[in-house]
């Protein structure tokens, strides 16, 4: 009875949501697009293809299993409480909308890393903060961390230095050091990024060279 | 002690599960940011035909008006279609970071190059043949509208330059992310 009128609900949301994005896109569809940002069909009138039955079902697994990881990855990419919690709601939305794509060419968790990672990364770019601010591990490497000091090693302070260093990175090295930060290893994490795992050996070895010498004035580490 | 990966994954943070109720109102969101982009993409040919409104001598400007007015009924497809195949995020699960990203930004310097060429170029041709189209009225037209006019081409300097630092900005994260993936082996 009730995941009858489950599936019922499933579907009517299916019909409200979706108009032309069930369709299936090529990577290179995805990616030639020339507008900013993401885009619901306004009209949404034509008939929706249902997807699989088990959208909703995957969805919940993968909040289930990862629910938390990703508001830590949400955390990651916005530090404004407010923009986060959209974010974080745009990355569930996007999840739940993107198993009716999954054909299990890739693990759940490899999947739901890369949709999160992907929305996370188009937030960062879309509000123009790649090409400002932000740097890559090489220039955090070389930048000196003078406002820290060693009295700041107690457990909330570190997170905020973390977060705060996560978040000058640059796109494709966060998802590198928040993969890590997940005990992700480096084949799962080179799945999610697309690099080699080789370059994520690297990366992921000078993370770990800017976190120690960050933190270990301050006895974390 | 305790490791950044503890550190992390101790952090309190609130959960989060979509529910049929925000999916809605999410997808209505959405939807209306689309509604809003694709009315911000009229600016254009109403500023257009506005400044044909109030230009004088508008009979012999009446061409210039025509091919601005033109140029921009072009962009607006030009702009608008990319918004037809709506692609987001959700759809480009089976790619990794650097190629989203890669694509992503190539998105946004072809948005920027597109907005430069379909909405500014015809709204500074209008501009233009407004401003001639006043200077022809008579003589005492340029010493008393002068800091009209310089306030005009100062603010289409100033908007071209930035549209052009922000493309060059985009290119060089690509060429890097371009180089990074040679790099990679890709």
């Amino acid at each position: 009875m009730t995941s009858s009128r489950e599936s019922s609900e499933l579907a009517s949301a299916r019909r409200t949501i979706t108009s032309e994005h069930n369709r299936s896109f090529s990577c290179s569809d995805v990616l030639e697009n020339s507008v900013s940002g993401d885009y619901l069909n306004v009209g949404g009138t034509e008939p929706i293809p249902a997807g699989p039955a088990s959208q909703a079902e995957l969805y919940r697994e993968a909040v289930d299993r990862f629910g938390p990881s990703l508001e830590r990855l949400a955390g990651a990419y916005e530090a404004d409480p407010e923009k986060r919690r959209d974010l974080s709601q745009d990355i569930h939305f996007q999840l739940w909308r993107s198993f009716a794509g999954y054909d299990g060419r890739c693990s759940l968790r490899t999947w739901s890393y890369r949709v999160a990672h992907h929305v996370a990364a188009s937030h960062v770019i879309r509000e123009r903060r790649v090409y400002s601010t932000l740097v890559g591990l090489e220039e955090l490497e070389a930048l000196s961390d003078k406002a820290e000091g060693p009295e700041s090693a107690d457990r909330r302070l570190n997170l905020d230095r973390l977060s705060a260093l996560i978040r000058r990175l640059k796109p494709l090295d966060r998802q590198i050091i928040v993969c890590w930060l997940e005990d992700m290893d480096t084949a799962s994490i080179a799945e999610v990024t697309g690099l080699s795992p080789a370059n994520v050996g690297m990366r992921i070895h000078r993370i770990r060279k800017v976190l120690a010498k960050r933190f270990h004035e301050g006895g974390s580490l | 002690m305790n490791s950044p990966q503890e550190i992390w994954q101790n952090q309190s943070a609130e959960r989060n599960t979509m529910t049929l109720k925000l999916i809605e109102w999410k997808a209505r969101d959405l939807r209306a940011k689309t509604r809003k982009k694709l009315l911000g993409t009229l600016v254009c040919p109403l500023a257009v035909g506005l400044l044909y409104g109030f230009t004088p001598r508008r009979g012999m400007l009446a061409p210039f008006f025509i091919c601005a007015l033109i140029w921009s009924f072009a962009g607006l497809y030009f702009l608008n279609r990319g918004m037809r195949w709506a692609t987001m995020s959700a759809d480009a699960g089976l790619a990794g970071g650097l190629q989203f990203c890669l694509g992503e930004l190539q998105r946004q310097r072809r948005f920027v190059q597109q907005s430069l060429l379909w909405s500014f170029g015809p709204l500074a041709l209008a501009i233009g043949t407004f401003i001639y189209g006043l200077a022809l009225t008579g003589r005492g037209f340029f010493p008393k509208a002068l800091p009209f006019v310089a306030l005009v081409v100062i603010w289409i300097c100033l908007y071209f330059f930035s549209r052009w630092h922000e493309q060059r900005g985009l290119q060089y994260e690509i060429d890097e992310l371009r180089e990074f993936e040679r790099g990679n082996g890709g």
